[in-house]
This record gives structure tokens, sequence and C-alpha cells, in this order.
């Protein structure tokens, strides 16, 4: 950078000004993948890897600055990323002006590397290319003779593109925006608040032949059984509870868009679906679950109307009656909003970011994955779930106390017939 | 490997019990490896709070810099009246309800409520010095605001953890009682003597209400009958 250029910076894209503006003292949107390697981690090796990799990774450099009506980025010039030892409570807030501005955080444990990062930066898609790279780099700091290109890897030796950094929502937003009306308010599922800062989580190995197995003999998905498992578990979950009223049950189901609109971003291109089923309108079978969620999310998959959606949110972003607004005036309105329209309307979220694909050089070297959905706004559990070779790896993860979700989650899985191994962070469970 | 009597799920070797219900892992022949790591962290990472110093500097600048401003626009403005010191008043004001509870973030409801009314008191003795009336201050303002505060005191006491019908009666018995002192002080102040007249009404009107309300808390097939017909 030429001495006294401001440096480069850039704007947020819709789904990274929303997650900025829920930003609290106590919150911030954070998720986390971890590698676990066949290895004890060398700390030193993984610093040098990350700093080898960060010049690639410019959109993951950066650092959240206010200005006068939105967040923006900037290159962050300050040493880092954090490299630390792991804790027991993951995913704590990521402040904008502490830790030298870094929105991105890895950790070490054992074998464990985790990535955490903040999710107005990038999609879980485009941390996993980032980790990916990461990972590759790593084992070649070790001594692994490991490629530069191919599967998912960005050559270290290239310059980065501009197509990483771009905001494909608005590359791809169309002419028309599509309004749909404010969705009622769902079963909250909310548990006792635990002590700040909390997260437990309860993550679920199982073996994903024999899940692919049942899935297949339903005539379903791996992605559609967990969903409708999720939900059916919430169904009774909030029947056990004899609510005066029953709320409609709902899932925020994250969709990569990168599948129907081909982009090279690493930033935020994603769009929650949200299949939803009433109970009060009567007894659902696990097998009418299975089958609406089935045809749902076929019939919801669907471009022009994705499409459509995603418009509205640009065109929103772009109007000039809210870009007037300072920010400090826009960002509760933002939290209000999203209240309104991203919590209330939901059960949980369940996001499933597929099969962890890597070079078949740095197959050995990695166990499993796991996945961690920080702490949702509200204390109730949030699922994710990740696939490395056959193990199938499926993440709950919440700021409340009772661990009944994932319980009857996972005791619907073992009844299915698919073996399941439990670990937790739970001081209880120690 | 142990595994979950109740769940059927596959544990940890270290788990002692089972992180969905809870239940021990029981086995006599089980071997616990101590040397084995746990499979996760044991060491709690943690979370500083935000600091709100500079917020704190912020609003301090802010309203010394208004108080400022107004008190030299004095010298030139109207010079002959001090009316500078109700916006600086006001600002001392505004700053005691602000400032300390940034500064101090464990600060209890009840210091806030005494440090905020006695920001009102203080305010209150700026317009009377101003105004030389140092005999109503003394003889009503001051004893109306330390009521005020006693009350909401005594409401942020009784208040938290209780049931819908019991807040409602507390808020109408704090309400009647505080209306029977405002007219013995205003009396005394005017006649010095104290008879009772209009908190004589609104006594009646929240003794009127809280009776049923008790008797409808107190009676458990009331109460079941009260949650039927007006649940929301």
């Amino acid at each position: 950078m030429a001495q006294g250029k401001k440096p480069e910076w850039y704007t947020m894209d819709n789904a990274g000004i929303l997650y900025s503006a829920l930003q609290r003292e106590e919150y911030s949107a954070v998720y986390r993948f971890s590698a676990v390697l066949t290895e004890t981690v060398d700390p030193e090796a993984l610093k040098r890897a990350v700093g080898e990799c960060m010049p690639r990774f410019p959109g993951f450099a950066v650092k959240v600055k206010k200005g006068a009506f939105w967040y923006y980025f900037e290159p962050n010039d300050a040493p880092g990323p954090p490299v630390l030892p792991d804790v027991s409570n993951p995913c704590q807030p990521m402040r904008f002006t502490e830790n030298g501005g870094w929105l991105i955080r890895f950790y070490y444990y054992e074998k464990r590397v985790s990535l955490e990062v903040f999710h107005s930066l990038s999609d879980g898609a485009g941390a996993l290319v980032f980790f990916r790279t990461v990972l590759s780099a790593y084992l070649r700091e070790v001594g692994h003779d490991m490629p530069y290109a191919g599967q998912g890897l960005l050559d270290l030796r290239e310059p980065p593109l501009k197509e990483e950094r771009e905001d494909a929502y608005a590359r791809y937003a169309g002419r028309r925006a599509l309004r749909s009306p404010m969705p009622a308010k769902a079963y909250q599922n909310r548990g006792t608040a635990e002590r700040f800062y909390t997260l437990n989580v309860t993550m679920g190995f199982l073996p994903l032949d024999k899940l692919r197995e049942v899935a297949r003999g339903l005539g379903v998905t791996v992605t559609e059984y967990l969903t409708a498992v999720l939900m059916k578990v919430l169904i009774d979950k909030q029947r056990r509870e004899k609510p005066v009223r029953e709320r409609p049950v709902a899932l925020a189901i994250p969709v990569n868009l990168r599948s129907w609109f081909p982009s090279g971003t690493l930033r935020n291109f994603i769009l929650t679906l949200r299949p939803c089923i009433d109970p009060s309108l009567g007894e659902y079978a696990f097998e009418d679950v299975l089958n609406y969620v089935h045809h749902y999310l076929r019939l919801e998959q669907d471009k022009a109307k994705m499409r459509g959606v995603f418009t509205r949110n640009v065109r929103f972003q772009r109007s000039r009656l809210l870009a007037v607004i300072p920010v400090f005036l826009k960002n509760p309105i933002m939290a209000l909003s999203y209240r309104l329209a991203g919590v209330r309307p939901y059960s949980a979220t369940y996001t499933n970011p597929g099969a962890f694909q890597v070079p078949h050089e740095m197959r050995p070297f990695i166990e499993h994955m796991e996945v961690i959905l920080g702490q949702a706004t509200d204390p109730r559990p949030h699922a994710a779930s990740i696939s490395y070779g056959n193990v199938m790896e499926i993440t709950f993860a919440g700021t409340q106390r009772e661990a009944d979700t994932e319980r009857e989650f996972f005791r619907f899985l073992v009844r299915s017939g698919i073996p399941v191994q439990i670990s937790s962070n739970r001081k209880e469970a120690r | 490997m142990p595994y979950c009597v109740h769940c059927g799920v596959k544990l940890d070797d270290d788990a002692r019990r089972c992180p969905l219900c809870g239940t021990p892992v029981m086995d006599p022949n089980l071997v616990r490896e101590s040397a084995a790591e746990p499979v996760f962290p044991t060491q709690a990472g943690e979370v500083k709070p935000v600091s709100r110093g500079e917020a704190a500097l912020l609003i301090t600048v802010i309203l010394a810099s208004i108080s400022a401003a107004c008190g030299a626009l004095n010298l030139f403005l109207r010079a002959e009246q001090v009316w500078s010191l109700y916006i600086i008043g006001a600002m001392a004001m505004l700053w005691l309800w602000f400032v300390p509870p940034l500064m101090d973030r464990k600060m209890g409801r009840f210091l806030r409520l005494l440090l905020d009314t006695a920001a009102i008191a203080l305010y209150v003795l700026i317009i009377a010095l101003v105004n030389h009336g140092l005999s109503w201050y003394k003889g009503l303002a001051l004893p109306i605001v330390l009521s005020t505060g006693a009350a909401a005191l005594f409401l942020a006491l009784v208040l938290p953890g209780r049931s819908i019908l019991s807040k409602t009666a507390l808020l109408l018995g704090t309400a009647g009682g505080y209306a029977l002192l405002l007219e013995l002080l205003i009396d005394r102040f005017l006649t010095e003597g104290w008879e009772p007249g209009w908190s004589l009404v609104v006594v009646a009107i929240c003794a009127a209400i809280i009776v049923p309300l008790i008797i409808v808390r107190r009676v458990p097939s009331l109460r079941e009958e009260a949650r039927r017909r007006f649940h929301i």
C-alpha cells in the first residue's frame, strides 16, 4: 500500500449488514468449523499456515468500520488473526474493536483445528473453502506433500480474484422483487438461559452409510430425513408441553445459492427456506412430516422464486429511505425486524453444508469434521451437520440448560436403527 | 466405551453422565484412563464485558459543554437573570442518571433509584435557590420528591416475582397510600392542618379494586376461574 493512501474499503452485502446490525455486547453471529486430524496439532505450524493463507483471502482479513449510514469493511493491518488454545465455550462474541478487529479466530486443541467466523464475512460454503486451504497449508507445513489446487482449494501462489469478493446477491438481483407476507409466530422452543457466556454443545456422530440407507429406504435424501426428524421431535416436544395454543413448527434451512447462480464468491450467498407444519391442525405422523419436507424442499428450490426473494433484500438495502437513517438508529430497527422476521417465525435452524470434500492427498490426515452454529439470540438449540468420509456429524448448540431437543432427536435416530455416538462440552457430563 | 442405558447412544470414554439425559455411567469393570485427554477442552474462555468508559466520557463531555455554553451565554443574554442554572441543573441531573450506571455495571437497582431521587431533589433545589424559594422547597418539594422515591423503592423491592394479581394489588395500594401522603404534605404546607379530601376518593377506588383482587388471589378456585376467563 502506498504511503498515505487510504486502504481499499468495500460495502457489505445484505446478509453482512444484517449480522452486523444484530451485534450486541453479549451476542455475535458466529459459527465454527473444526477438523479433527489424525495427529496432534502443532500451533506454530498452524500459525505459519494461517499467515501464508491470509494474503490469498483478503475477504477474511478485514475489520468492520462504522460509517454514518452503514457499516463497511476495511482491510485489517493488525497482526493476526488470532491462533489460540481452544476453550470449552466456543463461538464467543467477536467485538469490532477488540482483538485487533479480527473477525475470524483459529483454535487448536489436541488433534482439533477450529475456525470461527463472524457471519458478516462469509457463509459456510465460503468459510469451508478458506478452511480447506488453511488445512492443506498446515499439512504442508508439518511435512506432508500437499497439492496447491483442486477439489475446492484456492491456489496460494495466485493473486486473489475479484470474483471471490463480489456481492453475488447484487450481481444476480433480478427485475422483480418477490414480496411475501410476514410469517406467523412459530413454536419458540425456549429453555432456561445459562450463565453468560456458556454455549452447550452436543455432537452426535453417525455412520453416513447407515444414515443414507435409512433415508433411501424412505425415498428421501439425508438432509430431508434429518430435517423431518427435527421437525417431528419439535412437534412432539411442543405437544408434551401442553400449550394453551399450539404454534406451527418451522425451521430455517439455509440453502447455498451457488448451485443455481454460479459465483466464486467467498462472501455470503445463501437464502433460508421455511418448512412449516401447524400441529394444531391435527396429528402428524413421521411419514407425513417426511412427505411434507421432501416435497417442500424440492418445490421451494425454484430458481426464479429464489431470485425474487433475494432481489427484495437487495432492493431493501438500496432503498433511499433506509439508507439515510444513521447507523445507530438503523441497527435497532434492523434488530427488531430480524426478531419479527428471523426469530419469531422459526423454532430452530438446521443447516447442512453437506460433504466436506478434500483432495485425496489430504484424506489420510483428517479423521472427521465438526460444525457448530454459535449462540442464537434466544436460549434455544440450533442444529448443524457436516459429513466427512463415512462420518456424519450433527451438532446441537445453544445457551439453554435443557438438553431435551437433542435427546429426543438422537433417540429417534437410535430407534430408527442408526448407531449414534455422543460428545458434549456440558459440565455435567464430565 | 460406555453406552447410555436410556438413550442407547455411545458415549465418550471419559463421560461420567450421559449429556442427553444425565444418567450416570456406571460400570464397575470400567477402568478410567486418567491420562486420556477429554474430547473437549475443560478451560472456559473469558468474555470481557465491553468497556463503557467511552460512552460515559462522551455523555459527560456533551453535558459539560452544553452547561459551559449556556453559562457563558448567560453573561451576555438577559444577564440580569441566572437562567442558565436551570439548564446546568438539568444537565447535572441527567449526568447523575446516566453516567454512574455506565461506570459501575454492578450498581444495584436500589442504589440507582436512590441516586436518581437525589438527582431530582438536587435539581429542584437549584430551581428553589434561583427563585429564593427555600421555604416551599423544604416544606413541600423535598418531601414530595423523597416520598415519590420511597414509593418507587418500595415497589422495586416488593414487585419482582409476584403474580399479576398481587402486582396489581400492590401497585394500587401504593398509589392509594401515595395519594394520602401527598394530600397530607400539601395540606400541612398550605394550612398546617390535615383534612383528607380528594385523596380519600383515590383510596376508596383503590380499595374497591384491591379487596376483590386479594380475595381472588387467596381462593384457589376463584383464581383458577380468573385464569381461565382472562387467559391470553
